[in-house]
């Protein structure tokens, strides 16, 4: 290499270092051309060294399918972002991590120091779900039987209540009132009022228009789809022109019981996608018949046009709003929605309702969420850990420093110099990239400043050796320096190879000392040979 | 010139004394896990004046049932306690029973968390060894070129032996400070032993490039002789590099913070077995098998 080449190169390592310089320097003066820029960047502490909260959060994915795990997990991130942008956390990361099967969301609150409100904060997120029937499945022969023995106590249970009902001083209305399993007519003593032909199911129909007279109670057990019924016929209404029964009046006691076909639809919700990723804004409202408190749900376009689908092809069939992982309002789909408006209606009181559509304002969750693992460190723990590794990194330099001048002499100079320049720029690129820095980033840094050292003594002793060969200086560093890098490559891929396999597969902590041992080996290779050679050079003619 | 290789011999049972230490020290204690491994919780708090005696701290939370508790002094007036993975709710409670002190640091890692931590810290390693090995049989490949067809194949595994070599004596030290002085087994202690592999086949890969350009260089049939010629000419580079770093590692160990101690201790002792191992592992086992 020419001299000329020489000095630019030395020029170029000059500039670099005053760039870096720049942007090491907290705050620059105002006369310092684009300061701005230069000072707007910080270092970025890690929780260890600034004090703060971690959280991790495991999301229940279990009930979604596989293709739309990772969306409902992204949701659940964004949805916490967003309601921790709202409590003001600066910086705050929130990440996903895969772990075999489940998803975790981790999240890093700088400055947080009350975990407890953190936890609250994030545990008040509600869990919005909107869940439609699953296709019913074939039963297996222990739910059959299953089946079988729970009607059979109902028949026997009902069968004990019609004795009590056909004993002389027997009143069916309390018995009623006591034993009946139909939600409707029990409160008014299983009355059911009147109705007309065509509005029962068949077998009752016929037991109260064609078996009973007034007054009296069904003799055996009715056995319809629902259950086992006795029935109290009460009055009755009679066309005087054809003497035709029209109206009846009857009270009745139903003992539920269970069918293939109900087991196969009941409890089987399954995930639509539609959940409170979707969700745009929540709001009070009023049922304009009852006057009773609502919560009214906006999706956003994208819950809008599913829950277009879902109700399309849910027409006459529930379809569930799971909130906080339990069905709390399951209405039945009349028609098809397309404005992209639901209403919850759950019997709320007006506070409940207020504060629901507060929750759901601040959005909800895509999946239920559950807390594994937390960590809190003070601000105080923190700035000590930064003020020691400081001293402890500049007391090191100063050992180097001592340890190299001593045993290289002039060589050993300019070593350190390199190893200034190699520093300054390294920090430089911590701010810029920008790398968060763990107290395990500052170890990493330290330990790539020992490989930087090592790649010069590598070279200086090479030198040595060169010219105990008899060569002339410059011939001897040239030589050295071609011999050392080798040994120099090869140690230095390996060891960015471990720092590959770091970050791939360390948890932030590990993460953070990968990549800034790699970044630190990488770049001592480069001043080693560019800067120190550089150096060498100029010094020897 | 000093004969690294007719003392090898005496190196090589030095070093198979540490490692007879280690594994019994492993068999019989066990290594020490942490709650990043085994799931748990952490909590330091410091008291305002005079912590009060272990015992008294125990009993002001024995009503929350928290199994075994560890209470540790840290600082002035801290304590460290250790105990089972706890909901944020008895966290609260516990803070409550303690009285007038303040958090300095929680950490609860549950056991999920922790099984994870300790597959990827195996994965890590072992992925590590297995790039290590094929890299550097890969980097030596000239010389199945000059010497016979799978020398390579000596370095990659001879330096792998070193690594193994000081991984396990890494791991019984602590499994020896795990038993007397109840140290555990930390993340940050998978990274100590990850950067001590790079650590230690850096060192490894100085010498036995020294030997491959030496091979190269004189086309000396002479291993021994060539061994010994780059070992002596590598030695002053070798102990340089790493007293200087465990000049850099002895004062983050004196002034860094109790927080790391372990880490840079790991390291400490890594360096030292990584930068042996390269001479009395590794380059002699270049030789095994054909003396």
């Amino acid at each position: 290499m020419n001299r000329n080449k020489v000095w630019t190169t030395f020029v170029l390592i000059i500039v670099f270092t005053l760039l870096a310089l720049l942007v090491d320097i907290p705050q620059l003066p105002n006369w310092v051309p684009g300061y701005q820029w230069f000072s707007k960047h910080k270092v970025h502490l890690g929780l260890d060294l600034q004090g703060g909260t971690q959280l991790i959060y495991r999301t229940d994915t279990s009930d979604i399918p596989a293709g739309q795990k990772v969306s409902a997990v992204d949701g659940a991130r964004d949805v916490i972002e967003r309601r921790v942008n709202i409590f003001g956390v600066n910086e705050s990361i929130i990440q996903t991590a895969r772990l075999e099967n489940e998803w975790n969301l981790i999240i890093e609150l700088p400055g947080i120091e009350d975990v407890h409100s953190a936890v609250n904060m994030i545990g008040e997120t509600p869990i919005l779900e909107f869940k439609e029937q699953a296709p019913p499945h074939e039963l297996s022969q222990s739910e059959k039987d299953a089946i079988a023995e729970y009607n059979q106590q109902a028949q026997e249970r009902a069968q004990d209540i019609l004795e009590k009902t056909l004993a002389l001083d027997a009143d069916f209305s309390l018995l009623a009132q006591e034993y009946s399993e139909d939600p409707g007519s029990k409160s008014a003593g299983g009355d059911l009022g009147w109705f007309s032909k065509g509005m029962m199911i068949p077998e009752f129909e016929k037991v109260v228009f064609e078996d009973l007279i007034v007054g009296q109670i069904t003799s055996e057990l009715l056995n319809t789809d629902i259950g086992y019924h006795i029935i109290k016929k009460t009055d009755e209404k009679i066309d005087e022109e054809t003497g035709e029964i029209t109206e009846v009046m009857a009270s009745h006691i139903l003992i539920i019981t269970q069918s293939e076909e109900m087991i196969r639809q009941n409890g089987k919700w399954q995930y639509t996608g539609l959940t409170g990723k979707q969700l745009k804004s929540a709001l009070v409202t009023f049922d304009p018949q009852t006057g009773e408190a609502e919560v009214s749900l906006e999706f956003n376009k994208e819950g809008a046009k599913l829950f277009g689908e879902i109700t399309g092809r849910n027409i006459n069939k529930p379809v569930a709003i799971f909130l906080d992982n339990y069905p709390l309002s399951i209405p039945v789909v009349r028609e098809k929605i397309i404005s992209g408006q639901a209403v919850i209606s759950g019997s709320f009181k007006l506070d409940e309702a207020k504060e629901l559509a507060r929750r759901l304002s601040a959005g909800a969750l895509p999946v239920p969420i559950q807390l594994i693992g937390q960590q809190n460190i003070g601000p105080s723990l923190g700035k000590i850990s930064v003020d020691k590794s400081v001293i402890a990194g500049l007391l090191g330099f100063l050992l180097v420093t001592i340890f190299m001048i001593g045993f290289y002499k002039w060589r050993g100079v300019l070593a350190i110099m390199a190893l200034s320049i190699y520093a300054l720029i390294v920090l430089a690129l911590y701010k810029l990239i920008p790398v968060t820095l763990t107290l395990a980033g500052v170890a990493g840094f330290i330990i790539s400043l020992g490989m930087a050292v090592d790649a010069n003594i590598l070279i200086f002793e090479r030198i040595k050796d060169e010219r105990r060969l008899g060569k002339p200086l410059p011939v001897a560093i040239d030589d050295g320096f071609r011999h050392a890098w080798t040994a120099i490559r090869d140690g230095n891929i390996t060891t960015l190879i471990v720092c590959f396999i770091l970050y791939q597969f360390g948890s932030g902590l590990v993460r953070g000392f990968g990549l800034t041992l790699g970044i630190g080996v990488l770049l001592s290779m480069l001043t080693a040979i560019i800067v120190t050679r550089t150096f060498l050079r100029i010094t020897t003619k | 010139m000093f004969d690294f290789v007719g003392h090898g011999k005496k190196f090589l049972l030095i070093s198979g004394v540490f490692l007879l230490i280690s594994i019994l020290a492993l068999f019989a204690f066990g290594l020490k896990l942490g709650i990043d491994f085994k799931g748990g919780s952490i909590l330091q708090v410091a008291y305002p004046k005079e912590r009060p005696a272990n015992a008294e701290i125990v009993s002001q939370l024995n009503s929350l049932d928290l199994g075994e508790i560890n209470v540790q002094s840290t600082g002035t007036s801290s304590v460290i306690l250790r105990f089972s993975e706890v909901s944020e709710d008895v966290h609260q409670q516990i803070l409550d029973n303690l009285g007038n002190v303040q958090q300095e640091r929680y950490e609860s890692v549950g056991p999920i968390i922790g099984r994870e931590a300790s597959r990827k810290a195996k994965y890590a390693i072992i992925l590590s060894l297995i790039a290590i090995v094929l890299y550097v049989t890969w980097a030596f490949r000239k010389l199945s070129r000059v010497l016979k067809k799978g020398e390579s194949w000596r370095y990659g595994i001879g330096a792998t032996i070193a690594l193994a070599h000081d991984v396990l004596i890494l791991l019984g030290f602590f499994a020896i400070l795990g038993y007397f002085k109840g140290v555990e087994i930390n993340v940050y202690f998978v990274t100590a032993i990850l950067t001590v592999l790079g650590y230690s086949v850096n060192d490894t890969i100085v010498i036995y490039d020294r030997i491959r350009e030496n091979f190269l260089l004189h086309r000396s049939k002479d291993m021994i002789g060539t061994i010994n010629l780059s070992l002596n000419e590598t030695i002053t580079r070798s102990l340089n590099t790493s007293l200087t770093t465990i000049f850099v590692l002895l004062t983050i160990y004196l002034f860094g913070g109790v927080a790391i101690q372990n880490f840079i201790l790991a390291m400490m002792v890594g360096i030292i077995t990584g930068t042996w191992s390269s001479i009395a592992i590794a380059s002699q086992f270049l030789l095994f098998k054909r003396k």
